[in-house]
């Protein structure tokens, strides 16, 4: 007992932060809150750090303690971190500013939960806990927009939560055991496990914002505040995608899993950025683009089934899509949610602006950025998986994605239409974006710090 | 040991890193860090070139390692094919930087951009790792996207997201092939020298990589019909930077044809050689009979390069089909070579005719008119470089088409009907020279002022090169031949 705990330190930190952040939003003391968010956050991700050499199970195998769950406490923590500096750039001074933090930290301890579960049961506890959160985060501001997008996202969680559970009954009927790696061989019982295989893409696939299942986003990011519309799109997402690749690993391929996955994936990529060609709204652009983005991290998930690189691929794009989108989002909140809002920016704040370009070209996909080297990874996960098809796919995407980010930079680069004054930037929105920045640009070269 | 290659491919950055710390730098200042960190690379190029080459392998080799999960390390050096292409791509930077020395539109953003497109073009040059050739092909782009939107004319913004979609649409197959060729090499590894002395891949999935580089590099030399983006590009660029995607960035295209797809996929190559053939054929002719129809003496000289990098493919496919060595060494001889007479030439044509305009306003070749009378040293310096360009013996281009031709005329005599082009070219230099040149001037065009002495700082290094290239090739092709001539190249 006492050595299963001693693996679970960082999320223990993090559950007695939460709860501390939660008793200083009871105090109305958001700034304490906050420092409460970063130094726990900081510490549990500091605790994790000597777990990188671990590869192993606890509680009977129910939670797994190895690199895909440990470098997903040392992504999503720090993103967390970063996205309570956004809210705290975007809220400062309204009313109960503290809660978006503490529903965070929440949020995030149920996004370790997800991206290390060993369990079905975990799974389903994962995407409950963050949907909860998720839910109110985006229910926040309390106006109509912001309730209306938080009303979708709860109904279309609700059933795609039922779903899933209902979907992956059958694993249990099937494998006899709610165990994930009781799942190698339940392709004795086809039927069982294409239900249970439906039950956890509508869910996780909900989670992740993959086509089909992707409906909620735009609409829950746009009223949602920035901050949270940057946290959903890189804590939540994530997670989903690791919790995936937990899941499939163990599920025999001759389930035809991965055809799926790769058909999803094609097409998600492909209608995310179609759908964010048209987009005039930063906020839902990028929505929409994470939803391709989402696309490109099942390539390496197709490579879970027995290929290399597979594990390699998502940390890597992981990291380096953590950074590049909550970069994106901290300059959409500097700049202005609409096009012409960021038009001229060019001029009036041309390092922010380079920054931002460099965030779209990276998500683009462009080297020597970190995007870059994600995606490679990913493309040469997929080859090495026999998937020849669903990278020329990602391959034709990424010219579309040229096309949805380029429209960005050229407004940004417009001619300003009058001399208008440069945006004001906080300390801390300063602080996430020129973090971000670094993290894109030098990261790529460093690499080999995550594939060791 | 002084680690000289490397130092010339990040000299650039490293000026460019300087100019970002000092936002406040004047377009002089600017100017001082693009000549002084060009001049030095420059440097560098010829201390490189002093120590020469060495037959079957690579010089100047440098490694570090970088991911080595994937095999992918830090890998540069030099042989008989980038050599000449470094000095090429170090001395046309080093005099666009003179040439736009007296530019004061946003010059610190301008030449932060150049000298990342230096260390972009001498990186994708001297490249051994895969995986790094293709950072630094990529990067390129994204530096001459924002050169054409920012500092190009008219139609810039178009023009700009035509060129990047289409040749990034055009170099992500390359991508695919490297994958390929990582995944089947074992160890995994992105050394391109393993992948040059024993081919990781054969057989169809060997077919299927060339097709995919194929399509890259055509899009980039450009072939026809995958030539579309250059001329919209040209006309649209600033004058420096049509010299820079003429002089060097085209010869990313040929380059890689040379280095990947034919000594990676030797036996695919020699397979589809008929091919590649007749799409070098084709390029060469329509080149130059589409050149013959422009009016705007910049799109003009932007479809002679499709013409002559044409004669460049009909080379390396020629080297893919001989049987002979020697002839196989002749072939890519005349096809190195004239990778760099093109871009001495091409790049002195681009430079004048920026000349031309920045005194007459007007690409258009009909409105300008007895030229030579106000304006004689830019008018005779122009009738060198069309003579150059059109093969005429004692310039740049005849050595290296001359050796083309011969190779083309013992492996794959039909081909020669190539030759042809060379009439065309002839007649539509002729033609241009006589509309802009010859008659009585315009009386707008009597104050015209003449080449000052920075136009001549630019223009008089490529006249030397163009005329001792033509006269005495042998101290190129001395180098280049170390190379072609060793065995399993």
């Amino acid at each position: 007992m006492s050595r299963d705990l001693s693996f679970l330190l960082p999320e223990l930190v993090l559950m007695v932060t939460a709860a501390l952040m939660l008793a200083g939003e009871m105090i109305r003391r958001p700034r304490l809150v906050l420092g409460i968010g970063l130094v726990g956050l900081a510490l549990a991700t500091g605790l994790a750090w000597p777990l990188l050499k671990a590869d192993t199970t606890v509680f009977g195998g129910t939670y797994r303690i190895g690199p895909l769950a440990v470098w997903s406490k040392l992504i999503l923590l720090p993103a967390t971190a970063l996205s309570l500096l956004l809210a705290r750039a975007e809220l400062a001074g309204k009313f109960r500013e503290g809660s978006v933090y503490s529903l965070m930290v929440l949020v995030s301890i149920g996004a370790l939960m997800l991206a290390g579960s060993g369990d079905v049961m975990l799974l389903v506890l994962g995407v409950v806990l963050t949907g909860l959160g998720s839910f109110a985060l985006v229910a926040w501001p309390a106006d109509d927009p912001a309730t209306e997008a938080a009303m979708k996202f709860l109904v279309f969680g609700s059933v795609a939560g039922a779903v899933m559970v209902y979907g992956l009954t059958f694993w249990f009927a099937g494998a006899g055991s709610t165990l994930l790696s009781a799942l190698t061989g339940i392709d004795r019982a086809p039927v069982l496990a294409a239900a249970g295989l439906v039950g956890l893409l509508v869910g996780l696939g909900y989670k992740a914002a993959l086509v089909p299942f992707h409906f909620w986003a735009p609409d829950a990011y746009e009223g949602a505040p920035v901050s949270v519309a940057a946290f959903l799109s890189v804590v939540t997402k994530v997670a989903a995608i690791f919790a995936l690749a937990q899941a499939l690993s163990a599920l025999p391929v001759q389930t035809g899993w991965q055809w799926a996955v790769a058909v999803i994936a094609a097409i998600s990529m492909t209608y995310g950025y179609l759908a964010a060609l048209v987009q005039s709204n930063l906020v839902r652009l990028l929505a929409w683009s994470s939803v391709a983005q989402s696309g490109y991290f099942l390539l390496g998930l197709v490579a879970v089934g027995g290929g290399a690189l597979a594990r390699e691929s998502l940390i890597v794009f992981a990291a380096a899509y953590a950074a590049m989108n909550i970069g994106a989002f901290a300059i959409v909140l500097i700049g202005g949610r609409d096009m012409e809002a960021i038009g001229g920016l060019g001029r009036r704040a041309p390092a922010r602006a380079a920054a931002m370009s460099v965030f779209l070209l990276s998500l683009t996909g462009i080297p020597p950025l970190f995007g870059f080297f994600g995606k490679a990874l990913l493309f040469g996960a997929a080859l090495d998986a026999g998937f020849l098809w669903l990278v020329v796919v990602a391959i034709l995407n990424s010219v579309l994605a040229l096309g949805v980010y380029l429209r960005i930079v050229v407004a940004l680069y417009a001619p300003a239409e009058a001399a208008q004054p440069a945006p004001q930037a906080g300390a801390a929105v300063s602080t996430v974006w020129i973090v971000t920045l670094v993290i894109t640009l030098v990261m790529g070269v460093l690499t080999r710090l995550l594939t060791g | 040991m002084i680690p000289i290659l490397s130092l010339s491919v990040f000299l650039p950055l490293i000026g460019a890193l300087i100019l970002l710390a000092m936002p406040r730098a004047s377009a002089t200042q600017a100017h001082a860090v693009g000549i002084a960190a060009s001049a030095a690379t420059l440097i560098l190029a010829l201390v490189m070139w002093s120590r020469g080459v060495v037959a079957g392998e690579f010089v100047q080799v440098e490694e570090i390692a970088w991911i080595e999960a994937i095999g992918a390390a830090y890998r540069v050096g030099v042989d008989g094919l980038s050599l000449p292409l470094i000095g090429l791509t170090a001395l046309l930077f080093l005099l666009s930087f003179i040439h736009q020395a007296r530019s004061q539109d946003r010059a610190r953003s301008f030449v932060i951009l150049m000298l990342m497109l230096e260390t972009a073009s001498i990186g994708t040059f001297a490249a051994l790792d895969a995986l790094l050739f293709y950072v630094f092909f990529e990067v390129s782009l994204v530096s001459m996207y924002f050169m054409i939107a920012g500092w190009g004319e008219e139609g810039r913004q178009r023009a700009a997201l035509m060129f990047f979609l289409y040749t990034l649409l055009g170099s992500l197959p390359l991508l695919l092939a490297i994958l390929g060729m990582f995944l089947a090499s074992d160890p995994w590894s992105f050394d391109m020298r393993i992948w040059i002395d024993d081919a990781p891949l054969g057989g169809a999935a060997a077919m299927a990589a060339l097709v995919a580089m194929l399509f890259t590099f055509a899009v980039k030399i450009p072939v026809f019909p995958v030539h579309t983006w250059l001329p919209a590009a040209h006309v649209q660029a600033p004058t420096v930077g049509s010299v820079i995607l003429a002089g060097v960035m085209l010869k990313f295209g040929t380059y890689g044809l040379v280095r990947f797809a034919l000594q990676m996929l030797p036996d695919a190559f020699a397979a589809a050689g008929n091919v590649v053939l007749i799409f070098g054929v084709a390029s060469a002719l329509y080149g130059a009979l589409v050149a013959l129809a422009q009016s705007d003496l910049k799109r003009l000289i932007a479809y002679t390069s499709v013409n002559h990098m044409g004669y460049v493919v009909i080379g390396v496919a020629v080297a893919a089909l001989a049987t002979d060595p020697a002839m196989r060494a002749v072939a890519l001889d005349g096809a190195i070579l004239q990778m760099v007479s093109h871009g001495l030439v091409t790049g002195a044509l681009f430079f004048l005719v920026g000349m031309l305009k920045e005194r007459t306003h007007t690409r258009e070749m009909a409105r300008m008119g007895g030229l030579l009378k106000p304006v004689p040293v830019l008018g005779w310096s122009f009738v060198l470089f069309a003579f150059a360009s059109l093969g005429l013996p004692g310039l740049a281009h005849f050595p290296a088409e001359f050796q083309i031709f011969l190779a083309t005329l013992n492996v794959a005599p039909v081909a020669v009907i190539s030759i042809l082009a060379i009439v065309v070219t002839a007649g539509l230099y002729l033609r241009a020279i006589g509309l802009v040149f010859l008659g009585e001037p315009d009386a707008r065009w009597q104050a015209l002022p003449d080449l000052d002495r920075r136009d001549l700082v630019v223009l008089v290094p490529l006249v030397l090169l163009t005329l001792a290239i033509g006269i005495a090739p042998g101290w190129v092709l001395s180098v280049i031949h170390v190379t072609t001539s060793a065995a399993g190249f």
